[in-house]
Parts: C-alpha cells; structure tokens; sequence
C-alpha cells in the first residue's frame, strides 16, 4: 500500500512562505523551538529540512527529536544541551526552506470501509450526505503533522473545513482498532483498541503498529512517519443501511 | 540462554518489568516507559554488579508475591517494606522460597533485579509495558519469569551480601522541596497563579499512576487561550481546565494541549514518584 509519490504532493509545490522560530529552553535538558508563523505548509517544509540537516551534521548528545504542531522539540543527554541560541542559529543558517525531492516524500494509500457508527450524525450536523463525507474526506492528500495520544496514531492535517466537528463531549470507552475519526480539524486514525473522542466515520485494515517490527526496533512498525502523506481510498462493500440521523446527539 | 527464576503467585496491585525506557521513539507516540523510580532501579542493577538499566521488576505498593524456581541471587530497592526480605542489598533466594511484598511504611514502588537482568519481551528497544497502547500485556499470576545468562552457582554466593551505603538511601518520608523550571506557558500564567503554585501544599491524588499524578489544591487559574497539541516531557506540570495540575510521569502521552506551567527537576521525578496518595508536596523554582 505504501508507493512513492509519483509526483510531488499538492503541498510541497507551494512556494513556502517566510516562517520565524523562536528557541525556548523546556528544563535543564530540551529546546524547544516554536514557529510563530501559523503557515503549517512552511513550519512543515523548515522542520524536515531542519531534520535532513541534523541526520547529515548531527547534534552531540541529542538524543529525540519529538514534533508538535507549531512545535518540535529536542532532547539532549544530561549535560549536552546547547544554549538556545546556539540551535537558533543553526536554523538561521539553514538555507531557504525548499520542496523536498520527491525521492524523499511518499503518500500512503490508506483503503477505507465508510461505514462508521458515526458517519451519519457527522453529515447530519455538517448539512452533508454521507456520500458527500465520503468524497471530501477522501479527496486530499493530507499530511501527517504528528503522531501522539497513542503509539502510531496520526495527527493528519488538511481536513476539509465543512467536515470540521468538535470532539465528543464524552468519550468512547472503546473505540476499534483500524478506526478512521475526524476530531476538530483533524483526521486519523486508530491504531490499536482504546478510549477516543473523536467522530468514527470509516475504518481501515491495515496494520498501524506491526508488533514484529516493534520488537525488532525497526522503525518500519509505523505505517505513518511524521511529514507522510496520506491518502484515504474509498472501499466499497455492502451497500449501507440508511438509518435515520438521531435526533440529539 | 534464558530459564525461569520465579513464578507469579500473587500479583498484589500491580507487578510490571521496567528498564531505563526507551529513546528515540517519541515522534511515533511512544512513551519512554521505564522504571518511575530510576534511582532506586539503578541501585537494583549496580548492586549486582549489572548494566544500570537491565530489566527489574516494578512492583507496586503491597501484595506481590513470588516463588523461587532456583537458588537465585537479587537485590530490592525502593518503597520501605517490612516484608520478608532486606532492602538496598544483595540476598540468595532459595528454590522454592516464597517473596512477600508486605504493606510499605513509605514509599510506592519498590524494585526486584535478579542477576544478570530479567529476559521479556521488548517493543522498541525496552521491556516497560504499555498495555493501553498496545505493547505488551500485563503480568500475570502464574506467570513464569526468565533470567538471561547462565546460573549463578552457590559458590559465587561467597562473595557476600553487598549493599547501598546508607547516604545513597532513600527512606521516601518527604521528597523534599521539588525543583521546578518554568514551563513553556509560563508567561501565559497570571503572577498571583505562579505564586500560588510555590505557596501551596499539592497533595497526590488517588487517581495517580504511571501515566501521570494528579495534584490537589488551591484551583490555579488557566490562561484563556488555548495551545495546539505541543511535546510534553515526564514532569511537565500542565494545567487542564479544572486548575488542577498533573504531573506526566513516563508513561505519559508524548504531546498534549494543556498549557505547561513549569517542568520538574528530570532528577525530582524519582522522588515525586514515590510519593502516595495523600502525601502532600511543595514545589520552589530552580534559581536560574
């Protein structure tokens, strides 16, 4: 399922736009580097350049790089962390954020069954048709911004903002794994079984986290890396049951 | 080569194996895991004469109990319990002898190292366990544990009892003034509200674990503007609507929206962590 991107991705062909960072110690051992330009396309573009940068001339004592959305943060061995305008500067000196070579992106084609138990109060609310969910949900290349709450769960940037749907006020004790969900402006995905609040539309049977892999250390377990691209392909299966939207949420 | 040393015969609250956590791994939402207590866990290593960050077992507060498969030797660290054997040092446990995990005066987890370090499965580099995120299942009664590396024969018992000089010791009565960093919301939190969080006595809530401990007190007032999800570190202190803070420990999840007020000591955790529900902290920040 996964292929590399033919092309470049919709938004990697966009000029990037000019994107200021700022360098905050967080504790006697990380920096954390803010973008306080909200462009997430250009914070985006900056941090993987920043990343190939540091695979090729490496950090001493730096030991995780973790994202966040307007965020990345570095984490040092005790001792090693170097002052903030030491990592500010090597930012500036970075050259001018530019589209990463194809060579280097890929998009994932994630197969997806629409027949989540919420897929019709979500078109309810957005004054939508289940259908029309299905076509704007499928339809862009999102990318994946971070990968947090659980182990291999993407954070996916790029939801079309008539399916934007505040997460449940209550959240599910158990939601299965494989669940695609829309949470706020977000979409993604569920890797393994667990407590969610977001908005279940779909659900897929690719594996997330591959255990064997994980035992192995091999970074290949996720099926998503931070700053993929991925893209929802619509399964058909039985036709749906047309139940009436509830009422009340 | 690995063979059976123990067998679960009763869980307790909660036995799980623990090692210096893993690295490297956040930016898939892994947590670091690893031994809450990592002083008293390196302790259990070094008194083996192991790597520091081999695989112990973590056990929690009272009611495990293990039987010995083989003449063993290891070593206990951590929660101060009155239990059938000597903490902060080395002893031989004989075959068929029963380990009871009685009821600790202070403290919450206490650590078991075998020599030679335990063998389990590990996901990502580390044997910590995560069951709600999908590594690994919990420990279970009846459960067979495995040492790496050959048996010690009773004749290396001749070295003796090796133990922990008493400074290095902790006794966990009171954790002492825990040392904070200014959080990445800092700014965001209104003077008075800062104030307060150095002023107050926290108390550790019941509904504390390895994901984080909740602290009770004064109600802390938010900033009005939310944050996106931004990385969190074990020890951050964010500030969810209610005012109440909670303190990640490292289990915790590896991003989060709660605003941060401040970061504790990466070398306060281990006392943090040993704090119990009831016990009362105070914080002052790190001078600099």
């Amino acid at each position: 399922m996964v292929s590399p991107s033919p092309a470049a991705s919709p938004y990697d062909c966009r000029p990037p736009a000019p994107v200021n960072s700022r360098v905050e110690p967080f504790g006697p051992n990380a920096l954390l580097v803010r973008f306080q330009n909200p462009d997430p396309d250009a914070a985006f573009l900056l941090i993987q350049a920043l990343l190939r940068n540091l695979e090729t001339h490496p950090l001493t004592g730096l030991i995780e790089t973790t994202p966040g959305f307007h965020t990345l943060l570095f984490e040092f061995d005790p001792g090693h962390r170097p002052p903030p305008d030491a990592l500010a500067s090597l930012l500036d000196q970075l050259p001018a954020p530019t589209p990463s070579p194809p060579t280097r992106r890929r998009v994932v084609d994630i197969p997806v069954t629409y027949d989540g138990p919420d897929l019709d109060r979500v078109a309810a609310q957005r004054g939508l048709s289940p259908q029309e969910v299905v076509v704007l949900h499928s339809a862009p290349v999102y990318r994946v911004q971070m990968l947090g709450f659980s182990p291999g769960f993407p954070y996916l940037a790029g939801l079309d903002p008539k399916l934007h749907v505040p997460r449940m006020a209550t959240p599910r004790p158990k939601v299965p794994a494989g669940s695609v969900a829309i949470g706020g402006e977000h979409t993604g995905i569920y890797p393994v079984a667990t407590a969610g609040g977001w908005h279940l539309i779909g659900r897929t049977s690719l594996t997330l986290m591959d255990l064997d892999r994980a035992a192995r250390e091999d970074p290949d377990a996720f099926l998503l890396h931070p700053g993929d691209g991925v893209r929802f392909v619509p399964v058909t299966s039985s036709p749906q049951p047309s139940a009436p939207p509830p009422a009340t949420q | 080569m690995t063979r059976p040393i123990l067998e679960i015969v009763d869980l307790g609250m909660g036995v799980s194996f623990q090692d210096g956590g893993r690295r490297g791994w956040k930016r898939f939402g892994v947590p670091p895991g690893g031994a809450l207590d990592d002083h008293a866990c390196r302790w259990a290593n070094r008194l083996l004469g192991d790597a520091e960050d081999l695989p112990v077992l973590e056990i929690l507060l009272m009611g495990a109990r293990f039987r010995a498969l083989e003449s063993v030797e290891i070593a206990i660290t951590g929660a101060a319990v009155s239990g059938s054997a000597e903490r902060w040092q080395t002893r031989r446990l004989e075959a068929e002898e029963i380990l009871t995990f009685g009821q600790p005066s202070h403290g919450v987890w206490s650590y078991l190292a075998c020599a030679g370090g335990f063998e389990a499965p590990r996901w990502f580099g580390s044997v910590s366990t995560f069951p709600r995120g999908g590594l690994g299942r919990p420990l279970a009664r009846g459960d067979f544990l495995h040492a790496s590396g050959f048996p010690t024969t009773p004749s290396s018992s001749s070295i003796g009892t090796r133990w922990v000089q008493p400074s290095e010791r902790r006794d966990y009565r009171d954790p002492g003034m825990l040392r904070v960093w200014k959080g990445p919301q800092w700014e965001s939190f209104d003077a008075s509200t800062r104030a307060t969080f150095f002023q107050a006595r926290w108390e550790i809530s019941a509904q504390s674990d390895r994901t984080g401990y909740r602290l009770v007190g004064p109600t802390l007032t938010t900033p009005s503007a939310g944050i996106p999800s931004e990385p969190v570190l074990p020890g951050s202190i964010q500030v969810p609507p209610n005012g109440q803070p909670i303190l990640t420990m490292r289990d915790g999840p590896t991003v989060g929206g709660y605003p941060k007020l401040g970061l504790l000591d990466p070398l306060d955790l281990s006392r943090l962590a040993q704090c119990r529900p009831g016990q009362s902290v105070q914080f002052q920040p790190v001078d600099r």
